[in-house]
């Protein structure tokens, strides 16, 4: 899984601290996120998807997607 | 909020069970707890030293500390069971049952505390080759350990049913056996170590 959080955080113009915050969770959390080293559960994708005002499907891209 | 209260419940059992251990004179169970809950909860702590809001147990936080307990938990009862099946009298008897019991929980303590740190600190920063090479080095320990245990009792069987001084596990035991688990253990904790003080930016 990639993602594309720190690209739409840059655009926000966001920390990974004010992203966290405003999701409400640990910093550490954004950052395995930003890498694609954390899988998140639905709930917190869509909060962090609302927080960058995106979508889940434009920040979470699957390799092996083939829709 | 809700992190406050955790924290403040989490503080005040381990104040108890600490006060209780100290009574107990069970005393390096309570240096233990108190290093473990110091590395687990080290970020708590730093921002309560500096007053500044405690970080949220988010869900990673909430399914790690869940992942390491349940580690914990598994430990605690092979170890309980691997000592009642064969020691069961001798532990019942045995006038330090509170240090045999103090022993087991500082043991489970510790899957607990190295499995949260290996979950929430080590796996996220290693690649998968990192990880290969960690799951490799930890069978060759596990592995060289049961080898260990199986070669001394066939070793023990064989002299003992034939009256001869059984060479080839006795070999096994003395010199392989070591040297292989040597390797399994220093190899994960380096890699472990070298995970755990990685930077992520």
């Amino acid at each position: 899984m990639r993602t594309r959080i720190k690209e739409h955080r840059a655009k926000q113009n966001l920390t990974q601290e004010k992203l966290a915050e405003m999701v409400g969770v640990r910093r550490e959390t954004i950052i395995f996120l930003e890498q694609g080293k954390y899988n998140p559960s639905l709930r917190l994708a869509h909060n962090v998807a609302k927080a960058l005002k995106t979508t889940i499907n434009e920040i979470f891209i699957f390799d092996d997607d083939y829709c | 909020m809700k992190t406050n209260r955790a924290f403040l419940a989490i503080s005040s059992t381990a104040l108890i069970v600490i006060i209780i251990l100290i009574s107990l004179r069970a005393y390096y169970v309570t240096i233990a707890l108190i290093a473990g809950i110091l590395i687990i909860g080290h970020r708590e702590f730093w921002s309560l030293i500096r007053r500044k809001k405690l970080p949220p147990i988010d869900e990673r936080v909430r399914e790690n500390a869940g992942k390491s307990i349940r580690n914990g938990f598994i430990f605690f009862v092979l170890a309980l069971a691997f000592l009642m099946l064969p020691f069961s009298v001798l532990l019942i008897r045995t006038p330090n049952i509170v240090h045999v019991l103090g022993g087991l929980f500082l043991s489970g303590g510790m899957v607990y505390l190295l499995s949260y740190l290996f979950y929430d600190r080590v796996e996220p920063k290693l690649d998968e080759r990192g990880l290969k090479m960690l799951k490799t080095f930890l069978l060759v320990a596990g592995i060289s350990l049961a080898s260990g245990i199986i070669s001394v009792f066939l070793h023990n069987a064989i002299s003992g049913l034939f009256g001869i001084e059984e060479p080839v596990f006795f070999f096994i035991t003395v010199f392989i056996v070591p040297l292989a688990l040597a390797v399994g253990i220093i190899g994960s904790l380096v890699i472990f170590i070298n995970g755990l003080f990685s930077r992520v930016s």
